[in-house]
């Protein structure tokens, strides 16, 4: 069989013993910031960006794909325990979560919820592995065209489906845009906004923004909204769902499989979209829906799979167009091309060792993290007791060091801080870095694509309506445009009758 | 007790990056004396990110080259404009040996005829140690195109042809045979060459000139078909293709690597260096990097190393400004 001959090469990747000290590094690590409030995957990848820079790319992604899915299991743990979600995407685990917590139910909240992830997750690569190759087969259709229609679609998304208002994201979106302008044109080499300084003359390493806005930036207001907080964690008690607990979760586990899956590879969702809308899911389904909020193990069970199975296949955009589907994907960007990868459609035939080695490290990280989530769980209760006082120059120093190790360069860590306050003030207004850093990563290529796509029709906009798959997405965003307000004018329209 | 061996292990890492640095600012101190000369490490700068064939040179050449020096050699990747930012930062540090670049020679036969630009690196600011390697460029077409040979292909009009970026072999190689042949076509730019190579899989552009390390797998696979070389002879890889001046068309662009220190080099450690660097890429290590990615030999000496940048110079600007070609506005 000619599909699976790579598929299984790629588990001799895996075992082999370097990958997989990576993994075990890379799963732990994520549980560890999972776990931790304040600092999620997305900085954690960050600030390890210039470490990943000498080791071996396989097994750097290895490590920085277990980050991110690793954290999808920790973030759970605060969320039940102390109501305080390590990460976004557990924000709604902790309505039901917590609510079983104090009816001394916390062991099978976080017992369920290491299940479902793990469910979910294997449901994920197992999916992966059949629909990235497919996704990458038609690549070669995706020129210029595409890539705009994509990019503008991705931007749109972001904005709009996100977490907080949509004002504030589109604004912050806009400004990634702009940020995307500076250096030197794309096609024709001049500069831009460089103000005659050679630094910018190839404008601000992703890196540098990803590191600054969300490494530092979050550290610091970490630092402020932890100040004083101590943490006294609840025993746990068994971890081991019951019969019952494990009956109960059947539907929401394969319900929260399938959500997460598709919202992972849409451009604008990953794992904080489809936990939440998981969790909408399992209110729809339930058949006591006056349950939830009250301590429904559906409620956790539900969007904890969601989140897991999103954080997997949101790597099959990345890989196969080299599109970021969410933030901490493009900051994976960065890291493949910081290894000198560029992803797009022919990276799964012509790096089919790091292609299928990532993709299966995943099956041997989502096992380890099983292991750590159950019999281990109570060593990571035990983390939180660690002062974010300590812990937090210290990564700062970590991010310092490391952004000058990129391009040995002084100017690139000043750049660096001063992103990094203008991230911390960003987030005390309610302004969310996602949505520019984003729009930062899709803003060159949305520019660029468009302009090649200007060339190659001659300079006229119907050109895109010559290409069918482009066509379609452009009449999608048309659609996300116009439709919800139009609904809500003929709701209201309707209401004003029936008074 | 888990999170503190994290931790550990982070600042290990940290750690393992500030010696790492420390080996690498290896400035000053060194008198410029022949004799003496190397007395510690010599610092070889790479003015591109990781991965690229400039960066493969010169590690190989860096590994091979520690024992005729019998010194270090650290390689240092410094990306930027071009390669501006690395020159400006070797060539403007003390000309004693220790630190060199490798450059590439787009930077100063094609770059000015892109952007015109004061602060420009010129000729005079480099001491030239050495020629390493040259490059060549492939014009190729998607299997299923209709154009058969370069005859096919310039006997159309409003071709679209795709090019590996602003400012480099690949765009002027097309540019110029296009100018040549007088034919209407549009160049569209993509982020080096494996995006230019995916664009004209996919037939997104009718041809494009890519470097032959990038070609030849996909042409020998029989998914691209190569229509000319730019070289003045055929390449090794590609034996059955043309070059342009073979089909009439008397364009030869292709890419050349050297060794430059700063201004002002003595000469006696010019020539120490420039022998070890003979000793090096004589190892088959070498030899066998080079092959394996396709990269031509280029070994000449110092002096005509300025006379190749100066005559390329020349040549790409007289032949941009005949043929009427405005790389600046690229139309």
């Amino acid at each position: 069989m000619d599909f699976f001959s790579p598929v299984i090469a790629g588990f001799g990747v895996v075992f082999q013993p370097e990958n997989l000290f990576y993994c075990l590094l890379g799963v732990t690590l994520g549980m560890l910031v999972g776990v931790l409030p304040g600092l999620g995957p997305a900085a954690t990848i960050a600030i390890l960006l210039p470490v990943t820079y000498n080791i071996e790319p396989t097994a750097a992604i290895i490590m920085l794909a277990g980050i991110f899915y690793g954290a999808q299991y920790g973030g759970t743990i605060t969320s039940v325990l102390l109501r305080l979600p390590g990460e976004a995407s557990s924000v709604v685990t902790a309505i039901d979560g917590h609510e079983m917590a104090r009816q001394g139910r916390a062991g099978s909240a976080l017992g369920i919820a290491a299940i479902g992830s793990f469910i979910g997750g294997t449901v994920a690569v197992i999916a992966l592995t059949f629909v990235a190759p497919l996704v990458a087969g038609f690549a070669l259709d995706f020129g210029p065209a595409e890539y705009t229609a994509l990019a503008l679609l991705g931007i749109l998304l972001v904005s709009t489906l996100g977490t907080g208002s949509t004002t504030k994201s589109i604004l912050m979106a806009t400004v990634g845009l702009l940020l995307a302008t500076i250096g030197q044109d794309p096609l024709a080499g001049t500069s831009r906004l460089t103000f005659g300084s050679d630094q910018l003359l190839d404008g601000i390493d992703f890196v540098i923004v990803a590191m600054g806005l969300f490494g530092v930036g979050e550290i610091l207001y970490s630092l402020e909204s932890l100040r004083g907080k101590s943490a006294p964690a609840p025993s746990v008690g068994s971890v081991y769902p019951s019969r019952q607990d494990l009956g109960e979760s059947k539907g929401a586990i394969t319900r929260g499989s399938l959500v997460g899956f598709i919202l992972g590879i849409l451009p604008g969702g990953g794992a904080t979209m489809s936990s939440m809308v998981a969790y909408a899911v399992e209110k729809k389904a339930a058949k006591h829906p006056e349950r939830f909020g009250k301590g429904a193990i559906q409620g956790v069970a539900g969007p904890e799979t969601a989140n897991n199975a999103a954080a997997t296949s949101s790597f099959i955009p990345l890989l196969t167009l080299g599109i970021p589907a969410n933030a901490t994907m493009a900051i994976m960007f960065g890291a493949l091309l910081l290894q000198g990868i560029t992803p797009g459609p022919l990276l799964v035939q012509e790096k089919p060792d790091l292609f299928w080695g990532v993709v299966n490290s995943m099956y041997v990280g989502n096992i380890l993290l099983l292991a750590m989530s159950l019999p281990l769980i109570g060593i990571f209760v035990k983390i939180l007791r660690i002062r974010a006082a300590i812990l937090a120059p210290l990564t700062i120093l970590i991010t310092m060091i490391g952004v000058y190790t990129v391009r040995m360069n002084v100017f690139d860590m000043f750049l660096m801080v001063g992103l990094g306050i203008v991230g911390y003030l960003m987030k005390k207004v309610g302004f969310e870095p996602g949505p520019l850093v984003l729009a930062f990563v899709l803003g060159s290529l949305l520019e660029s694509s468009f302009r090649r796509s200007m060339r190659l029709f001659d300079g006229q906009l119907t050109g895109f309506f010559g290409q069918p798959i482009a066509a379609t997405l452009l009449v999608a965003i048309l659609l996300i445009i116009v439709v919800p307000p139009l609904s809500r004018s003929l709701r209201k329209q309707r209401r004003k009758v029936a008074a | 007790m888990r999170m503190s061996s994290t931790i550990g292990l982070r600042i290990g890492g940290a750690l393992l990056a500030v010696v790492a640095l420390s080996a690498c600012s290896v400035k000053g101190g060194g008198a410029g004396d022949g004799a003496a000369y190397p007395s510690k490490a010599v610092e070889f700068t790479v003015p591109t990110e990781p991965g690229g064939s400039t960066d493969l040179v010169t590690r190989a050449l860096a590994k091979s080259i520690e024992k005729p020096l019998g010194k270090p050699a650290v390689v240092v990747n410094k990306p930027g404009a071009n390669g501006k930012i690395a020159g400006k930062d070797v060539f403007s540090s003390k000309p004693d040996g220790y630190r060199v670049a490798v450059m590439p020679q787009s930077l100063f036969a094609i770059g000015p005829l892109m952007v015109q630009d004061p602060d420009a690196i010129k000729l005079d600011d480099m001491t030239f140690v050495k020629g390493l390697a040259v490059e060549d460029y492939a014009l190729v077409v998607p299997a299923a195109s209709p154009y058969k040979s370069l005859k096919d292909l310039l006997a159309a009009d409003n071709l679209k042809y795709g090019t590996t970026g602003a400012g480099t072999g690949s765009q002027l190689s097309q540019a110029l045979l296009f100018g040549v042949a007088k034919v209407k076509a549009t160049p569209v730019p993509f982020d080096g060459g494996a995006p230019t190579i995916t664009a004209v899989l996919g037939g997104k552009v009718d041809a494009a000139s890519v470097q032959i390390a990038e070609a030849a797998k996909h042409v020998q696979s029989g998914k691209l078909r190569a229509l000319a070389v730019f070289g003045t002879k055929r390449v090794e890889a590609l034996p059955d293709v043309p070059t342009a001046t073979e089909s009439g068309y008397d364009v030869v662009v292709d890419q050349r690597r050297f060794v430059a220190a700063p201004a002002g080099l003595p000469a006696d450690v010019r020539d120490k260096l420039a022998g070890a660097i003979d000793k090096a890429i004589a190892t088959p290590e070498y030899g066998e990097l080079l092959k394996s990615n396709y990269i031509g030999r280029w070994e000449v000496g110092g002096d005509e190393v300025k006379t190749q940048l100066t005559k390329a110079q020349g040549e790409f600007a007289a032949l941009t400004k005949k043929l009427g070609i405005d790389l600046t506005g690229q139309q």
